[in-house]
Formats: structure tokens, C-alpha cells, sequence
């Protein structure tokens, strides 16, 4: 593998409702497991990954907190939330479950633009 | 300099509005797919601030009925196009 | 230049896989080498070789494997996605004790680190989604 690269991966899908949010997690960890440096963005609807109190499906799909509760382990520590994605939605960072970021506006054009890479989920 | 591809029209989604708030001074916008019902006014005045770097996929425009409908601040481009337009920008990131 | 694909849209379900095959001829005319196309998400559906669309419509799977076969790219698939979605090849029906399977060379199914490797590796990596 080369060298770590910034990797940033956006989360813009609510658990439960489609697989984007785990397989954009997967990804997450790959990457780190492989080396890179990854970043993760929760923007829109994927800042509903980080509310608490979630549970698993009533057929057991497991939605996405246990994968959350990986990224320590997997050394993803930059974790960034739009702001006014959570305001949007009445959250608010003190009642999240995970250390988080809550970036501005002014600041998302610069976190693209420095990223090696992208993905975008 | 990022080339966003853009799937979506503005009023059918939100996601063009999250877009645009990652969007760098220097990147571009390419329209293709549904998002190409964007490039008519008057949804298109959402990107009426990117004249120069906003474009629509041709082949998408024409499958839709739209050929000729784009707004004045939106430039029509066709395959060999979009491919240069990955050329002339480090990386895509795509919005759906 | 070398390019790397990224298809997440189900073949027939949205014009996704569509996009992807105008997009890789187009930059194939261009004189760049397409080094791989990698399927995640519902994208892995267009490995299945059991599709059978109707005649007037553009057959997606048999694209892809011209595309191949003419420029050397390698088609990955996520191999968790795939078996997610009832996509397997002979050697993971074998392992699942599955009675069939559906996917053959030249897709390959394959971890997501190929992914990851892509993105570090080509020049362009370009995703098109549902």
C-alpha cells in the first residue's frame, strides 16, 4: 500500500432505510484497516446514524451502532458532522452518542478539497 | 479543483443543496441523468451563480425531451466532454 | 490516464450501469486505459450471467464483458455485497453449499480493499449511483 492518504468518506443516508450507511461504514474501515487515514463526514439524513437510543429492526437487521462503536478500534477518530444538518433535525452534539465535530458551512468546500480521495455514500 | 456530478434535480431531492455547500470556488458541476431537469429554468436558477463551470450531459438532455431548453448559464457538453472534464480536475465525486 | 470505475446502480433498475458503459467508451476514444470497474451496492448485479433482457435492449452483462475483453479491465465485485444479494461464484456456492451460481470470469468477486487500492492506485476514479 502507499503511503496514508486523507480519505474522506461522506455519510448522507439514515439507517435502517437502505444499506448506503453500512456500506459506506465497510468502506470506512477497509480503508483504515489498510492504512489510510480516513476521515468521516455525516451530512443530511446520515446525521441520524448518530442518535441515540437506536435499535435493531424487528427482524434483527442490525443497524449501523455497532459499527460505530468499532471505529475507535479501527483508529477512525475524525469524525465530522454538519452542523446545520443537525440543526435541521433538532439534534444537537451534546446528546450524540460518539466524540464528534460539528463543522460549519465554510469549512465543507476545504475538507473535499484536501482529500486524496472521496467516497461518497 | 473537484469535477461533483449531479443526479438529482433540484425538486426532487435535497441532495443538490448539500452539494452546493461543498462546492469549492474553482469546481465544476456536471448535470447527467435525472439531474439534467436542473439545467431548464427554473429549477436551474439554483445554479445560476456557476456560470462557466456548470454543464449538462447532452445524451441525457436529448433522451429527455430537453435538447435546446437549458438555461444561458448552463454549457450543453457530450461524452468525449465529461471524460475531459475528469481530465481537467483532479477527482469526481458523485451526488445521487 | 488510468481510470477506475465505480457502479452502484442495479442494471435495469437505473441508468446508472448505462452511464458507466457511454462513460468508459468514451474515455477508452479518448486514449486512456479503463483499469477496472468495480460494482458495489446493487451494482454487483450486473455480474449475473443468467440476465436475459429482452432482445431490443442493450445487454448490459455482455457489454461489460467486451469491455474486458478488449481493454484488459478487471471487473471486481464486492464480494460481500454479492453474496448479500444472492451473487455468488462456483467456488462461494461451494463454500455456502449453494446449488448454483451466477457469476463467472472475467468478474471476479473480491474484498473491498481492491476498492481502496483503486482509488490510491488510478489516476480517476469516477462512481456512478442509483
Amino acid at each position: 500500500m502507499d503511503d496514508p492518504q486523507t480519505m474522506l468518506v461522506v455519510l448522507r443516508h439514515a439507517p435502517h432505510d437502505s444499506s448506503w450507511l453500512r456500506e459506506g461504514l465497510d468502506v470506512a474501515l477497509v480503508a483504515a484497516a489498510l492504512g489510510q487515514d480516513v476521515t468521516l463526514l455525516f451530512l443530511g439524513d446520515g446525521v441520524e446514524a448518530l442518535r441515540s437510543g437506536q435499535q435493531a429492526g424487528p427482524l434483527g437487521q442490525k443497524g449501523s451502532h455497532t459499527t460505530l462503536d468499532m471505529l475507535a478500534m479501527y483508529d477512525i477518530e475524525d469524525i465530522r458532522v454538519d452542523a446545520a444538518s443537525l440543526a435541521a433535525r433538532g439534534l444537537t452534539v451534546a446528546e450524540l452518542d460518539w466524540p464528534v465535530t460539528p463543522v460549519t458551512s465554510d469549512v465543507l468546500p476545504g475538507l473535499f478539497a484536501t482529500s486524496a480521495s472521496v467516497f461518497n455514500f | 479543483m473537484i469535477l461533483h456530478l449531479l443526479n438529482r434535480s433540484p425538486a426532487s431531492s435535497g441532495v443538490a443543496h448539500e452539494m452546493l455547500r461543498t462546492m469549492g470556488a474553482d469546481d465544476r458541476l456536471l448535470l447527467i441523468e435525472a439531474g439534467v431537469y436542473g439545467a431548464v429554468e427554473p429549477q436551474a436558477a439554483l445554479f445560476s451563480a456557476l456560470e462557466g463551470r456548470c454543464f449538462a450531459l447532452l445524451e441525457d438532455l436529448a433522451s429527455r425531451g430537453l435538447t435546446g431548453c437549458c438555461a444561458s448559464w448552463v454549457t450543453p457538453l457530450d461524452m468525449q466532454g465529461f471524460v475531459t472534464l475528469t481530465e481537467e480536475t483532479q477527482r469526481t465525486v458523485s451526488w445521487f | 490516464m488510468r481510470y477506475g470505475l465505480v457502479v452502484m446502480g442495479g442494471p435495469y433498475s437505473h441508468q446508472a450501469s448505462h452511464s458507466a458503459l457511454r462513460f468508459a467508451h468514451a474515455l477508452v476514444d479518448r486514449g486512456h486505459r479503463l483499469e477496472t470497474v468495480f460494482f458495489y451496492h446493487d451494482g454487483v448485479y450486473n455480474a449475473s450471467r443468467l440476465a436475459a433482457p429482452p432482445q431490443d435492449e442493450p445487454h448490459l452483462g455482455d457489454a461489460w464483458l467486451r469491455l474486458a475483453e478488449s481493454q484488459g479491465t478487471a471487473l471486481l465485485v464486492c464480494v460481500a455485497a454479492a453474496l448479500r444479494r444472492g451473487m455468488t461464484d462456483e467456488r462461494e456456492a461451494r463454500r455456502h453449499g449453494k446449488p448454483a451460481y451466477n457469476v463467472e470470469p472475467p468478474f471476479e468477486l473480491t474484498g473491498l480493499g481492491q476498492l481502496v487500492e483503486a482509488s490510491l492506485t488510478h489516476d480517476r476514479l469516477v462512481t456512478f449511483s442509483p
